[in-house]
């Protein structure tokens, strides 16, 4: 089915990808079983579409393959409203906690805390937008595409769910400025 | 806040509307990029805001699960059978 070229399109572009497409079909769809089947169907659709691609952007080209893949999903299912909030994707890893910076870190965690807890409180249209731009990695563009919203939204959702989030952590008296130094990490 | 005074020549209004636009390094106009930058610099209170949307998404990207090993398996096995079906 698949040229020699295209085995190595394949091969060059998609796997690398991999991670991404779970992360981003898992914040569309909210549970793994469903994440799984929809990176399946994005990767068979991609490995029969690798040849007529030029070799630009593969993310971009992968995430309108999985979009698509997903309005087919969804026509083919009744249209599921009910979402699990609760459903996390897998294992949190581990923090090891040990002397020195523990200060620091349990000042981590309490800001870590009342992030979560602002998050769980967003609209889940908010959520999917920092699931994908935040946790995800993608670009607005990337994320405006496999939403199919403008990218106007996009920066409306993200930066209002930010500010949410910042209010928040001002109302239980957080000052997440000295709070956390990301170059720490 | 500095007033009537504008560090990197712009508002501490327009770097708020920018912000976080800046933080995610989608800014796209190079100058503006510059400007935000050097304002976040010199006024404090705009530079605090900065820290504050930086602390808040780095503890929202921690929040990024790893992915189960054995999920991440199949799709690799399942990638790997794609190829296999080529006569
Ligand atoms: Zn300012």
């Amino acid at each position: 089915m698949q040229t020699g070229a295209g085995e190595q399109a394949f091969q060059n572009y998609v796997l690398p990808e991999l991670d991404v497409l779970y992360r981003v079909a898992f914040s569309i769809t909210r549970n793994n079983a469903d994440a799984e089947d929809l990176v399946q169907d994005t990767l068979l659709r991609a490995y029969r579409a690798i040849d007529r691609f030029d070799g630009r952007h593969p993310r971009a080209w992968l995430l309108t393959i999985m979009r698509n893949a997903q309005i087919n999903r969804v026509r083919r299912k009744r249209p599921e409203l009910l979402r699990d909030p609760d459903t996390t994707m897998g294992r949190v890893a581990d923090e090891s906690a040990d002397g020195e910076g523990a200060d620091r870190r349990l000042l981590d965690r309490t800001l870590d805390a009342a992030v979560e807890t602002a998050y769980l409180d967003l609209p889940e249209k908010f959520r999917e937008v920092i699931d994908l731009v935040d946790l995800s990695g993608l670009s607005y563009l990337e994320t405006a595409d496999i939403l199919d919203v403008p990218v106007g939204t996009i920066m409306s959702r993200l930066h209002r769910a930010r500010k949410r989030v910042r209010d928040h952590l001002e109302s239980v008296g957080i000052d997440a400025a000295t709070t956390a130094a990301p170059e720490d990490q | 806040m500095i007033f009537g005074k504008k560090p990197g020549g712009i508002s501490c209004r327009q770097v708020a509307k920018d912000l976080q636009t800046f933080l995610d390094e989608e800014t796209d106009d190079e100058s503006r990029r510059h400007r935000i930058a050097e304002h976040l610099e010199a006024c404090r209170d705009c530079g605090l805001e900065a820290d504050t949307y930086r602390a808040i998404k780095g503890a929202l990207a921690q929040r990024a699960p790893e992915i189960d090993p054995a999920t991440m398996e199949r799709l690799r096995a399942f990638s790997a059978d794609l190829s296999d079906d080529t006569p």
